[in-house]
C-alpha cells in the first residue's frame, strides 16, 4: 500500500479560555490519500472547523495544538517552522473558507491577489503570473477571465466569489485542499455548481479533498470516506456506504434518521432528545452517552475505537451485526 | 368541506418594488442629470397565492426570490405596492380599528434567527406574556398561567419562564419564538426560514413540533424555505418561486414525482440526499439574475436548457397542467413531440 497523503494521529486541540479548558479536537485520527475525498461531518462545535484550521496551524490564541501529529508525505506539519510552514501552506495545501470574503481582500483587483499569490511561491515574471492567474479562473468556470482580473471581490456574486477562492487554492495545483464548508452560504443550484467543479478537479488532478461540512447529504453524494465529529471526537468514520447504510454509532444512525427524507414524508422524524453538551461540561466517558437511548455503565468510560475492514467507530454498544 | 368558503389567505396578483427614498437634493440632481435614479428592485411581480384552511403550504425558491417578502405581505407586516391580499375573503388593507387589530393577531409568523427575534434584556415569560397582555386577552394572573402552558405546549419546562434568552440553546430559542406566536391564538403561521440556522438533530425535533402543533391546534401554515427535503416532509402544497414569480405549484407528490417546470426539475436533481452516493454533479448553467433589471419574458430564460423564442418575449402564465397542478412555461404548449423529455429523478452515478 502507498503512503497516504495527509496522516493524522491522536490530534488535540485545547482552547485555554477564562471560563476553562476546552479540548475542541479531543483525539482526532484519520488518513487521506491522493484522489480521495473524505467528508468531516458533524454539528455545530463539533470541532470540525477546528480540526481543518489545526492541520494548517492557523489557530489564534488561546487555541493550541497540544498533541498529536500530522504528517503530510511524511513531514510533520506540527513541528516545522515558519518558513518551511510558509512553503507549504497555500502551495502544496489549500484552504477554502466558508466566507470568501475571509480569503479575499476587499481593496485589491482579483488579479493582484492571484498574481501575488502565484509569485509567492514561483520563481516567475508577472506576465506568466497574468496567464496562470487567467487560467486558473477560466478552469473554475468565470467568463472572460481576462477582464475579469481587473475586477474587484465586491463587484462578485457570492457563488462567484467561492469559485475565485478556489482558483486561488488552485493556483499551485495543491495536493492537498482543506474545504471548510465552502457552499453553505450558497444557494441550491449555486452550490452544485461549486460541487460539479471540484469534483471534476479531484478527478482530473488527483488532489485528496477534507470537506468539512454538516450536510449528510452533500457529503454522501462527493465523498468516498466519512468521518463523524461529536463533541470533538471522530464517533464513526470509513467508507462512504459502510457509514451511511450499515451505521454502527448511534449518534450517525441518528443524525441519518433525523434527516427528511422523500420516503418518510408527514411521518414525525426520529429526535435524537436533548442537545449537544456545552464544550466546557462535557460527559465523562462517552460524550454521547446522555443522549444515548443504548448507553449502560459501561459508557462512563470513554469508549476505544473498534475496527472491522476500514469502518472505525468508537462505541460499546455499536449497532448492527458484524458485515 | 364547504367548497365556497374562502380560502384562509389569498393573495391577488401582488406586487412588490422597493426602492431607496430620495431627498430634495437628490431628486434634483436626478432632474439634471447629475444623478442616475435609483434603482428598482422588483421583489414580486404579480403573484398569485391561495393557501386554503388547514393546509401546509410549502414555498420555495433560491435568495432574492422574493419567498420572505410573499411572505410578510401576506402576514400584513408590509404593504404591497399593487394588488390585495384576502383574509378569510376580506380585504385587510381596508379593515380599521379594532377588527384589523383582531384580524392581525390572527396571523403570526415565526422568524429564522430566534436570537434576534427576541428581546435579549427581557425574561421569556416577559416575551412571551406580554402581547396577549397588551391586547386584554388575558390578566396579569392569567399571564403566569398562559406562559407556563404554552411553554409545556412547546416542550419546555414552565420553570424556564423566569429566564433570559442568552440562558438557551439555539433549537429552545426557536421553541420560545413559536410559544410567543402561539400567545395569541393565530390560526395562521407564517414560517419564514424557521429551522434554516438550526443543526440537523435540532432541525427534527422543531419539525416534529410544527407537525404536531398543526395536528393539535388545527393551524395553517406558510412553510417558507429553501430546502426542499424538509418542505416536501412537511408539506401538503409546494410552491415555487423564482424572481419574483411563482413559477410552478402542485401537490406535494405531484410535484415531487412529476415537476413540470424546467427550474423545478433542475432544483429536484439538485437536492443533496443521503441516498444519492458518488454522484456526478451537473447542474443549471448561470447565475441568479439581479431583481433589479430582471431579464424579459421569462425570467427563467437565460439559463433554461429548452428556451426558445416566445420565452425571451412573452411572459408565461401560471396555467393548470394537471388537476391542481400549475405551471407557468410555454413548453407546455408546445405538441408533445416537440417538448423536451421528462427526467424523473434520474441519478447519474460516477
Amino acid at each position: 500500500m502507498t503512503l497516504p497523503l495527509l496522516e493524522v494521529e491522536n490530534l488535540q486541540t485545547h482552547f485555554a479560555t477564562p471560563a476553562g479548558l476546552v479540548k475542541a479536537v479531543d483525539g482526532v485520527s484519520f488518513t487521506v490519500a491522493s484522489g480521495e475525498v473524505l467528508g468531516l461531518v458533524g454539528e455545530s462545535g463539533s470541532g470540525k472547523s477546528i480540526t481543518g484550521f489545526s492541520l494548517l496551524g492557523l489557530l489564534d490564541p488561546p487555541g493550541e495544538v497540544v498533541g498529536g501529529s500530522v504528517r503530510f508525505k511524511g513531514e510533520d506539519l506540527l513541528s516545522l517552522d515558519a518558513t518551511r510552514k510558509r512553503q507549504i501552506r497555500g502551495n502544496r495545501i489549500a484552504m477554502i473558507f466558508q466566507d470568501p470574503m475571509m480569503t479575499l481582500n476587499p481593496v485589491l483587483s482579483i488579479g493582484t491577489q492571484m498574481m501575488e499569490t502565484v509569485q509567492a511561491h514561483a520563481n516567475v515574471s508577472r506576465s506568466e503570473a497574468r496567464q496562470r492567474s487567467r487560467d486558473a479562473l477560466g478552469k473554475v468556470g468565470i467568463p472572460s477571465p481576462e477582464e475579469r482580473l481587473d475586477a474587484y471581490p465586491h463587484e462578485f456574486s457570492g457563488g462567484m466569489r467561492q469559485r475565485v477562492a478556489i482558483a486561488i487554492a488552485l493556483l499551485h495545483g495543491p495536493d492537498l485542499i482543506i474545504a471548510d464548508e465552502p457552499t453553505t452560504a450558497l444557494d441550491v443550484t449555486i452550490q452544485s455548481q461549486i460541487l460539479a467543479q471540484v469534483q471534476q478537479l479531484c478527478l482530473e488532478l488527483g488532489m485528496g479533498l477534507i470537506w468539512i461540512s454538516h450536510d449528510l447529504g452533500v457529503v454522501a453524494g462527493l465523498a468516498h470516506k466519512v468521518a463523524v465529529m461529536y463533541a470533538g471526537r471522530i464517533v464513526e468514520q470509513g467508507p462512504v456506504d459502510q457509514v451511511l447504510d450499515h451505521s454502527r454509532h448511534p449518534y450517525t444512525q441518528g443524525l441519518i434518521a433525523s434527516t427528511p427524507m422523500a420516503n418518510r414524508r408527514g411521518v414525525p422524524l426520529h429526535q435524537i432528545p436533548g442537545s449537544a453538551p456545552s464544550p466546557l461540561k462535557r460527559p465523562e466517558g462517552c460524550s454521547f452517552r446522555p443522549r444515548c437511548a443504548r448507553a449502560t455503565e459501561a459508557c462512563l468510560v470513554a469508549p476505544d475505537i473498534s475496527a472491522h475492514h476500514g469502518h472505525e467507530w468508537r462505541c460499546f454498544h455499536p449497532l448492527g451485526a458484524e458485515t | 368541506m364547504n367548497r365556497r368558503e374562502p380560502p384562509l389567505a389569498q393573495a391577488v396578483n401582488i406586487s412588490k418594488r422597493f426602492q431607496k427614498n430620495t431627498d430634495f437634493a437628490e431628486r434634483a440632481a436626478i432632474a439634471l442629470g447629475a444623478m442616475s435614479a435609483p434603482a428598482v428592485v422588483h421583489a414580486l411581480d404579480g403573484v398569485n397565492l391561495e393557501i386554503r384552511r388547514g393546509e401546509v403550504v410549502g414555498l420555495v425558491g433560491e435568495s432574492g426570490c422574493g419567498k420572505s417578502t410573499l411572505g410578510r405581505i401576506i402576514a400584513g407586516m408590509l404593504p404591497a405596492t399593487e394588488g390585495t391580499v384576502l383574509r378569510d375573503g376580506e380585504d385587510i388593507s381596508t379593515l380599521k380599528g379594532r377588527r384589523r387589530r383582531a384580524l392581525r393577531l390572527r396571523t403570526q409568523i415565526i422568524f429564522q434567527d430566534p436570537m434576534s427575534s427576541l428581546n435579549p434584556r427581557r425574561r421569556v415569560g416577559d416575551i412571551i406574556g406580554e402581547a396577549p397582555r397588551f391586547h386584554g386577552l388575558v390578566d396579569k394572573a392569567g399571564q403566569t398561567k398562559l406562559v407556563a402552558e404554552l411553554l409545556e405546549t412547546v416542550g419546555l419546562q414552565p420553570e424556564m419562564a423566569q429566564r433570559f434568552p442568552h440562558q438557551f440553546s439555539g433549537g429552545q430559542r426557536q421553541r420560545i419564538g413559536i410559544a410567543r406566536a402561539l400567545a395569541v391564538n393565530p390560526d395562521f403561521l407564517v414560517c419564514d426560514e424557521s429551522i434554516a440556522a438550526l443543526d440537523v438533530s435540532i432541525q427534527a425535533q422543531i419539525i416534529n413540533l410544527f407537525m404536531e402543533l398543526r395536528q393539535r391546534l388545527g393551524l395553517t401554515l406558510l412553510f417558507i424555505s429553501h430546502d426542499l427535503s424538509v418542505v416536501q416532509h412537511i408539506s401538503d402544497r409546494v410552491v415555487i418561486m423564482y424572481l419574483g414569480r411563482v413559477v410552478e405549484s402542485a401537490p406535494v407528490d405531484r410535484i415531487f414525482d412529476h415537476p413540470n417546470h424546467p427550474y423545478t426539475r433542475a432544483l429536484l436533481d439538485e437536492i443533496p440526499r443521503i441516498d444519492r452516493r458518488n454522484r456526478r454533479f451537473s447542474t443549471i448553467r448561470g447565475e441568479i439574475p439581479s431583481p433589479v433589471n430582471p431579464p424579459k419574458g421569462c425570467h427563467f430564460h437565460p439559463r433554461c436548457p429548452h428556451a426558445f423564442d416566445r420565452c425571451r418575449v412573452e411572459r408565461p402564465a401560471l396555467r393548470n397542467v394537471h388537476d391542481g397542478h400549475e405551471s407557468a412555461c410555454h413548453l407546455n404548449d408546445l405538441p408533445p413531440q416537440q417538448q423536451p423529455p421528462r427526467r424523473e429523478n434520474t441519478d447519474e452515478t460516477l
